[in-house]
């Protein structure tokens, strides 16, 4: 019988944040689709109606909760696609401690990113 | 009872013609995901013009780097081309994504081919009538 690969580990916590943060992101990446493509044209945006939208709080919260969750989403699913493909032992771990360390950054950049938006602090 | 047999590593790409349905849900939610992710990155790094901004002066007619680094972009119209394409890897994420959330909660795994069909024919006509939208202006 072929071996088999599964990221599935039944009541794993990262399974269940997959998840989780799927749900979230359904409907914060349409609602951000729709505000800055449909309602805000991309091509007319500009610095200070960006500021003007991130310095309210709950869309500021939002935005970053966006970027918290789609980040653990996208870099979960990136490893879970390599460990499907076969990733074991010492590679495993690498990968895993690059990816966390690259998702690491990327919240760090886009937190000071949506600071410099905002008025709020 | 139930019967076994090797159908090879997951993964074997391979035998693309033998694939149902799923395994093209499978492929195309991995794909979609890849390029979300990369584009989430360069996102990241495209916004971070904003960073240098000084928003006292934001406004007073001198254009800022953020505000001329998006308009720039949004002039290009393969930008434009490319926005509808992110948008259509988008919406079949999102799809999929709910028709996966319901196979894990053990909802709909009779109809799971159908509503793969489903996913692909609501993108194209979500992605169809966005069109106009993403293009207004460039053409």
């Amino acid at each position: 019988m072929a071996e088999h690969y599964s990221s599935f580990r039944r009541g794993g916590t990262l399974w269940v944040l997959q998840r989780v943060t799927a749900v979230f992101l359904i409907g914060v990446l349409a609602f951000h689709f729709v505000l800055l493509h449909f309602v805000n044209h991309a091509a007319e945006i500009t610095f200070l109606g960006t500021q003007a939208r991130m310095s309210q709080w709950g869309y500021l919260a939002t935005m970053w909760l966006f970027l918290v969750t789609a980040t653990f989403h996208g870099v979960n699913g990136v490893y879970n696609a390599l460990v499907n493909q076969g990733l074991t032992g010492t590679a495993k771990r690498v990968v895993g401690g690059v990816l966390a360390l690259a998702g690491l950054l990327l919240i760090v950049q886009g937190t000071r990113v949506a600071l410099a938006m905002s008025n709020v602090v | 009872m139930s019967q076994t047999y090797d159908r090879g590593t997951v993964e074997s790409y391979g035998r693309w013609r033998e694939f149902s349905a799923g395994m093209w849900a499978w492929i195309l939610h991995k794909f979609t995901g890849w390029i979300l992710v990369g584009y989430l990155f360069t996102h990241i790094a495209v916004l971070s013009t904003a960073t240098g901004v000084d928003p006292a002066s934001a406004g007073a007619g001198a254009t800022d780097l953020y505000t001329a680094t998006l308009s720039g972009l949004e002039s290009l119209l393969v930008v434009r081309f490319l926005e509808v394409g992110l948008l259509a890897v988008a919406v079949f994420h999102i799809l999929n994504g709910i028709r996966l959330l319901f196979v894990d909660l053990g909802m709909g795994l009779e109809v799971q081919d159908k509503s793969f069909y489903a996913s692909v024919i609501l993108t194209g006509a979500i992605t169809v009538a966005s069109v106009p939208t993403f293009l207004g202006g460039a053409l």
